[in-house]
């Protein structure tokens, strides 16, 4: 008989290291004078450098979380997660986040660095007194795709409908990037919110259902690494990510034209740490620091001073920061009232239901 | 310190009960049967806190109203539930059902040989195997999804493997379908079903089976009239744990399905995290929970009926 025997003493051991604990993490979360900023952020949206760098120079100790979807965050936020300092919302997610009281403004005067921001993302129609936001990184929704799986690389944003593919195709799962996308070929503009409108993006999207492989946010980049979709409606830097080291993948703005958004740094309302986020923002929005942060995630940085020292390949990369022709063509997404947000998320979600 | 004390306690003469091993005494004992009922307070206080407020803060959601940007607004309506009906989530219930329905009864077809197995052949492995079935359950589920996807892929392992042994042309579409959710449900949740089947034939006194044989019974009517009779309450709790965790799973088939797969568990995660529609998503819930409370609960009046005459 080879039975364990469990003595007291072992189990004395163990109640204590669990009793003891919740005790310990308490005892870390209540030191007063603790220098610390929690940082909520996109995930694969930094340079794994950069924090233990600022750490280093400031003694200031950065808690980094990362988020897959801007939706969840946003209802993490809202539903009361507290501990977060620093966000990271995109242009379309700041009037909502402004309304329920999510984001505070930053103080006049301190960033010193604010300067080096391009005029271009400044008096932004979703921040016109540029008191909420200070732009992160910048980026546009267009195709990825696989170079060696397609006979010829796609142009149209239709060519994501083509039934040559059907079972290879993922598409974005929100709606914010696939309604916006339907009213575009359908020739609506984004504040459309007609009952025919919506019918013909309905009907629109339905058809190209059947196609799909995925609708997914988050894992639209392992599967076209993998080669389990052929063509995905992609965010750029996420592709030209990973394409650094499958270079069979590309990525590319149809004719069409497309969205551009900016996600922008973002204090968070009632945050006990406020002084030592604003110097990791001021630090963020340092000219190397900002180079450093799009050389490694491959979205392009709204910082001006940073452009010349960014890397060669990133600068000149038409697909990174497109020619001016190809620019006018991007349009920011459209602010939309409540009720059209409404409408959008309900007809997403019917669509993925049918 | 508690070490000392513990020396001490263990050096003192044989019997002198403390204090609290005679409060132990009162309660497990009681002299009076009252004090009986205060062990059911940590659990009552435990379900109360974290089962009922929260399935009561569920029920007045779901007659709320959706606010602007996704807020809550206390007004009274029932419109939620009447969207929930609509005929148009039919098939994502039904689909859900078969899906949770396939699992369970895949489940039971792996799990009763093995259960089986466990307790009548394994002898001394028993332990090792029992923990060999709970050790998947033990990694992050995330890890578990994309090491699945990483196998079931169409340049995958598996249909890599088949390729070299030239047993397929193309490959075979195993992600990204019911197939692939359904393989997830039951590699998620076959510890559920195997574990309870493994109590109830453990239980079964093995005199009963001596006697079947002494009899006359073969091993296939000992089997059929001793063994699987006794073992019934074990197949009901199995796949009653099998099929309502089944029936709200998401992560599975937002993982591993496409979009002909979408689940009643992703709908309602869709309203709470991408349509910010909660008192939506709380009637969603509510009936769902519904739906599977009164499933049970004529299940057990049909069995009560079953066994009464």
């Amino acid at each position: 008989m080879d039975e364990r025997r469990y003595t007291r003493r072992d189990f004395l051991r163990v109640a204590l290291a669990v009793a003891a604990s919740p005790t310990l993490l308490v005892a870390c979360a209540e030191g007063p004078k603790e220098r610390v900023v929690n940082f909520f952020n996109w995930s694969r949206y930094i340079d794994p450098k950069t924090l233990p760098r600022f750490t280093k120079r400031t003694g200031i100790q950065v808690n980094y979380q990362e988020f897959a979807d801007e939706e969840e965050m946003f209802a993490k936020l809202r539903s009361g997660a507290l501990g977060y300092d620093l966000i990271v919302g995109t242009d379309y997610m700041i009037p909502r986040m402004k309304a329920l009281n999510i984001i505070a403004p930053y103080p006049p005067g301190v960033l010193k660095n604010l300067g080096n921001i391009d005029r271009q993302f400044r008096r932004t129609p979703y921040d016109p007194d540029d008191a909420f936001t200070v732009p992160y990184l910048w980026g546009t929704t267009g195709i990825g795709f696989n170079k060696k799986k397609l006979a010829k690389p796609p142009t149209s944003w239709l060519d994501l409908w083509d039934p040559r593919y059907s079972g290879k195709i993922a598409m974005l799962d929100n709606a914010r990037d696939c309604i916006s996308l339907a009213l575009m070929l359908k020739g609506y503009p984004e504040t459309e919110t007609s009952d025919a409108a919506f019918k013909a993006v309905r009907d629109l999207l339905l058809k190209q259902r059947p196609l799909v492989r995925q609708y997914t946010s988050s894992t639209y980049v392992d599967s076209l690494v993998a080669g389990e979709v052929v063509m995905a409606m992609a965010w750029s830097g996420d592709v030209l990510q990973a394409a650094r080291e499958n270079p069979q993948l590309d990525y590319v703005i149809p004719k069409e034209g497309s969205y551009i958004w900016v996600d922008n740094l973002c204090l968070v309302r009632g945050s006990q740490h406020r002084e030592d986020t604003l110097r990791l923002v001021d630090y963020l929005l340092e000219p190397k620091v900002a180079a450093e942060i799009a050389d490694k995630v491959r979205y392009a940085s709204p910082n001006a001073a940073a452009k010349p020292l960014l890397d060669a390949s990133l600068r000149d990369d038409p697909r990174v920061f497109p020619p001016k022709r190809e620019m006018e063509q991007l349009k920011f997404h459209a602010l939309l009232d409540p009720d059209a947000v409404e409408l959008w998320n309900d007809t997403w979600s019917d669509i993925k239901v049918a | 310190m508690t070490q000392t004390a513990e020396a001490a306690a263990e050096n003192l003469p044989a019997r002198r009960e403390s204090r609290a091993e005679k409060l132990l005494s009162w309660l497990i004992r009681g002299a009076s049967p009252a004090a009986s009922h205060l062990l059911l307070l940590p659990a009552a206080a435990w379900l109360l806190v974290f089962l009922l407020l929260p399935v009561a803060c569920l029920l007045a959601l779901s007659l709320a109203t959706r606010g602007p940007y996704g807020t809550v607004v206390w007004s009274f309506t029932w419109a939620n539930f009447g969207r929930a009906l609509n005929p148009m989530y039919l098939p994502v219930l039904l689909r859900t059902a078969a899906y949770a329905g396939s699992a369970t009864g895949l489940c039971l077809a792996l799990g009763f040989p093995l259960a089986y197995y466990l307790s009548f052949y394994a002898g001394k492995r028993r332990e090792t195997l029992l923990v060999m079935l709970m050790i998947p359950f033990w990694t992050s589920c995330l890890v578990a999804i994309y090491s699945w996807m990483i196998i079931l892929g169409r340049h995958g392992l598996l249909n890599d493997l088949l390729g070299r042994l030239g047993l397929i042309q193309a490959p075979l579409p195993l992600l990204n379908n019911g197939f692939s959710v359904v393989l997830g449900l039951v590699y998620f949740y076959i510890p559920f079903m195997v574990l309870p089947l493994y109590g109830s034939l453990e239980k079964i006194p093995r005199a009963y089976l001596e006697a079947a044989y002494d009899l006359g019974a073969s091993p296939a009517e000992a089997f059929l009239k001793v063994t699987l009779p006794l073992s019934l309450p074990g197949v009901f709790a199995g796949c009653l744990l099998t099929f309502v965790p089944c029936m709200g799973d998401f992560l599975t088939a937002e993982f591993l399905g496409g979009p002909r797969n979408f689940l009643i568990g992703n709908l309602i995660q869709n309203q709470f995290l991408m349509s910010q529609d909660w008192p939506f998503g709380a009637a969603l819930t509510a009936l769902l929970v519904l739906s599977l409370i009164s499933g049970l609960y004529f299940y057990q009046r049909l069995e009560a009926r079953q066994i009464e005459p």
